[in-house]
């Protein structure tokens, strides 16, 4: 048949690029290659791709996808490698992992994973299973995103489920947007549109941030800066207003909570001898005391208000205790299980409707639990909650190593106080020298490993290191399902061509090396697994939903969080030791641990700026996440990376004393590490705070300076006590080069 | 008739979507060549800081300048519907370039190669001509931008302005988009 002849076919998918996004993609494709892309035309509201979906065929195609299985040639790092046969790589890899397990036993081995996509099937679960079969592994616990989120919900709600569907934003008077950019950084798609809608509707917002994001510019109609890593701090000293000016929701707090007057005698200094008053507050936070007053009034007295605490603030040291400080405040203004309020979670699940566990759990023949998990060391002053969780609760919270301590640990092995001596790392679409703590740490790790495995599609900076790369898929290229965090609907990802060279799926990966490993338990396939998880969910017909891309669940109302437990707390009370929202933590408290306190607490963080290590590296950096990126995600696709340099965003005073202009070339340092990026100057951003989005290309130089703009050469591989992760809490210093 | 582009000024976060969808359906490479671009209008002094963003695609005047100073007539405006196009085949190349110099939006766009024939936004003439609209508008994540007939538009839209905030309006060149648009501190 002639081309002429080949119809155009319109191929549904949903792009679910870890940006925490669903949205649906019309792929044109001809002669098995996409041409063109459309999205959602008419949805009500629009599931519509941002730009990273619209460039995503450039993702698909991009020269550098990894076409065969590699194996390393040259040094790690050194990114040198040589073509293997499947047959080659796969022999190789098991022969490796047998090696590894009948030497050094489970322990040596660590896996580490990330998402990539955020979809069911293809992806790490299924390499857990198969080192669970093999014998257990060393597991890290830890999430980057929010574990300082999750801390706080579980040991305050004693759930992870907090969060209301976004439309019910429609019915709030009052959003504060707590150092949340969901304008840049989707978090659940049609979020900015409904942001939109609601402003245009009168719904007043006003924007937490050190930066001035293009939340703050368009959806605000405030922006309130405020320096990073003392968020805490501000909102203690709103209770603090509350208290003083009598504006809580007493009546709620009695019948709810337990622990307010615990709190009460802390923030009115009853405690401890300091008053955290709205002074107290600008002193550490740089927001003006009025400011401060001003907001604690409006959140107490304008219901319902939706205090959204966005997870970015949760991401520095002691993070949790922001977590826990929103939480009190949304209880004491009674905004929680009620329309147009919200819980102050972690602005994540909601519904939680993943088909996560079930399509899991139907991929393969048995599944055993991981043989190690509570036989080792595992984590300490981990919350009971952790262990009920459905999803979380799989193996997450009594991890061995914490993820941000994994190169630690890797190099220090037994003598430096962990579990196990660590010789094997499997990795799944994650780009770690990239995206976790202290990049040249990792360098040294992966260096110091018998044996490094990667899945991935690119050669990423992180898969340079490894010894053998199995070559994975995208989206495009297979069949997956994808469900909404915080909006009700599901996804499917259609495969709409043929694999890119000999790249496969995770799920056909898996599989072969399972064999090749002894392993006879992945027997079925991407269809029959998917038909089985989607027929644990309300999706009534599974081939118009292959046809449509997004099934959306019609609620009769938008979904509120805790509607039950504050409708009827006899029947239904929360799932925390006291059946109340624990402002106090009994469980927190028998910790006796000095910097987890049972009630929130505004706790200094290193590297702040009273640290001494500030009249070195006087700038704080955040770490934020980037409008053309998803993480590392996207970072090499011309379409978006023409759209503008890695930058560090910088403020006009930091820049004058530094002599730097906007558009120069700078770089930013600090003890651990130097990396050059081109200097944003802006009216837009807290002076004494620097800004270098996350998911840069780390590209060392022969004398070690990243010349690649990854701001994890200047993070630290550190973590709060309760496990927030703490990117944003770094001290840099910046200069013109 | 004339059809227009609308935008809304208060919606638009800057994205850049209808960038980048732009140049997949057109299937332009990364480079200088732009049907459409999203500029950024940032002003003022911190903590009070304006930001808003304009789209600048071809605004298919109604007074095209560009077509009248080109010596090769190569750039015509529609009848039926007012969309400005480009016989690529008749324009001289870059080093002509007097579309280029005339129009005050700079929307007529040369690639890198050398003697580049003009190309620009066609307000995605193929699709209109199926009664679609132009892939831009149907890429915005938050509907900041629109397209139709101005009449249509005014009954769609309440307080169409001919001005936006960093937008120069030519008496002479009568650009077919209409706004809702931001002014600085609103």
């Amino acid at each position: 048949m002639s081309r002429e002849e080949q119809p155009e076919e319109v191929i549904p998918t949903v792009c679910a690029s870890h940006c925490g996004g669903n949205c649906l993609l019309r792929l044109h494709v001809k002669d098995g290659v996409i041409l063109r892309i459309e999205s959602d035309d008419d949805g009500k509201p629009p599931f519509r791709a941002c730009l990273r979906g619209r460039a995503y065929r450039q993702r698909v195609y991009h020269p550098d996808r990894l076409k065969f299985p590699l194996k390393r040639v040259g040094a790690k790092g050194e990114g040198k490698f040589e073509r293997m046969s499947w047959d080659e790589a796969y022999d190789a890899a098991a022969k490796e992992i047998k090696r590894i397990y009948e030497s050094y036993g489970p322990e040596s081995v660590m896996m580490l994973v990330s998402a990539g996509d955020i979809t069911a099937l293809h992806g790490s679960m299924g390499f857990y299973a198969l080192l669970n079969l093999l014998g257990g592994y060393s597991h890290c616990w830890g999430t980057f995103s929010f574990e300082g989120g999750l801390f706080a919900e579980y040991t305050t709600y004693g759930t992870t489920y907090t969060r209301n569907t976004r439309d019910d934003l429609l019915h709030s008077r009052l959003v504060l947007m707590w150092g949340w950019n969901p304008a840049e950084t989707i978090l659940d798609t049609p979020t900015t549109w409904v942001l939109g809608r609601a402003k245009e509707a009168g719904v007043k917002l006003i924007c937490i941030d050190p930066r001035f994001t293009n939340t703050a510019a368009v959806l605000a109609d405030e922006w309130v800066p405020i320096r990073p890593g003392t968020d805490a701090a501000m909102l203690i000293a709103m209770a603090y207003v509350m208290i003083n000016e009598n504006l809580q929701d007493q009546a709620f707090l009695d019948k709810y909570t337990v622990g307010f007057e615990r709190y009460k005698e802390y923030v009115l200094g009853a405690e401890d001898g300091v008053a955290k008053t709205p002074a107290w507050a600008e002193s550490i936070s740089g927001v003006p005391a009025s400011t401060i007053a001003r907001l604690a009034r409006a959140y107490a007295t304008e219901k319902p208000a939706a205090l959204i605490a966005g997870i970015s603030p949760g991401r520095t040291a002691y993070g949790e205790q922001y977590h826990r400080a929103a939480i009190a405040l949304a209880a004491m203004t009674g905004n929680v299980g009620i329309h147009g309020g919200d819980a102050a979670g972690r602005s994540y699940a909601a519904l939680g409707s993943f088909p996560f566990l079930q399509v899991w759990m139907s991929m393969i023949d048995r599944q055993v639990p991981n043989p190690l998990l509570m036989n080792l060391p595992h984590r300490k002053y981990a919350p009971e909650a952790y262990y009920r969780d459905p999803l979380w609760g799989y193996g997450t919270a009594p991890g061995h190593v914490n993820r941000f301590e994994a190169a630690d640990a890797i190099l220090k092995g037994k003598a430096g106080g962990y579990p196990a001596d660590y010789k094997m790392l499997l990795m799944v679409n994650t780009n770690l020298v990239n995206q976790y703590g202290n990049t040249n740490k990792w360098v040294e790790a992966l260096r110091s490993l018998d044996f490094v495995l990667i899945l991935e599609q690119l050669m990423t900076p992180t898969a340079k290191f490894a010894d053998i790369i199995l070559p994975t898929n995208t989206f495009m290229e297979r069949n997956d399902m994808t469900f909404g965090e915080g909006i009700p609907m599901y996804g499917f990802q259609n495969k709409a061509i043929e694999p890119i060279g000999e790249s496969k799926s995770h799920l056909e990966i898996v599989s072969e090396l399972a064999k090749r490993l002894g392993i006879n338990d992945f027997n079925k396939t991407e269809d029959e697994i998917l038909r089985a998880g989607a027929a644990n969910t309300p999706i009534p017909n599974f081939e118009e939903f292959k046809k449509k891309g997004i099934h959306l669940l019609n609620l009769p109302e938008p979904y509120v969080a805790f509607k039950d437990e504050i409708q009827d707390p006899e029947k239904k009370p929360f799932p925390t030791p006291s059946g109340k929202i624990e402002i106090f933590s009994q469980e927190i408290a028998d910790w006796n641990h000095p910097k987890i306190p049972p009630i929130p607490k505004y706790l200094e963080t290193w590297e702040s700026r009273n640290d001494p290590l500030a009249k070195k590296y006087p700038l704080q950096l955040t770490t934020s996440h980037f409008w053309r990126r998803a993480h590392s995600t996207f970072d090499n696709v011309p379409w978006l990376r023409e759209l503008g340099p890695q930058h560090v965003l910088i403020s006009t005073v930091d820049a004058e004393t530094r002599g730097i202009n906007d558009g120069d070339q700078v770089m930013a340092f600090n003890d651990r590490g130097k990396t050059m990026v081109i200097a944003e100057v802006t009216e837009g951003i807290m002076p004494g705070v620097v800004d270098i989005p996350e998911g840069a290309w780390y590209d060392p130089d022969e004398n070690g300076v990243d010349r690649g703009g990854c701001c994890n050469v200047l993070t630290k591989d550190a973590r709060s006590p309760g496990g927030a992760f703490c990117t944003s809490t770094t001290l840099v210093e910046i200069k013109k080069v | 008739m004339q059809t227009v582009f609308y935008f809304d000024q208060t919606r638009c976060i800057g994205c850049s979507t209808c960038a980048v969808a732009c140049k997949d359906w057109h299937d332009i490479p990364a480079g200088p060549v732009h049907w459409i671009r999203v500029s950024k209008i940032e002003r003022g002094k911190f903590p009070r800081v304006f930001r808003t963003f304009l789209v600048s695609p071809c605004y298919h005047c109604a007074n095209p300048v560009c077509a009248l100073v080109c010596p090769a007539d190569a750039i015509t405006k529609r009848k039926e519907d007012g969309i400005v196009v480009v016989d690529r085949e008749a324009c001289l190349g870059s080093s002509c370039g007097l579309c280029l110099e005339e129009c005050p939006y700079r929307s007529p766009q040369f690639g890198p190669e050398n003697d580049a024939t003009l190309q620009k936004c066609d307000f995605c003439l193929e699709r209109w001509l199926e009664g679609k609209k132009p892939v831009c508008v149907m890429a915005c994540p938050v509907e900041a931008l629109d397209a139709g007939d101005l009449e249509e538009l005014k009954q769609k839209y309440a307080d169409l302005k001919e001005e936006a905030t960093g937008f120069i309006s030519p008496v002479k060149t009568k650009p077919s988009i209409v706004f809702r648009s931001k002014p600085w501190g609103g």
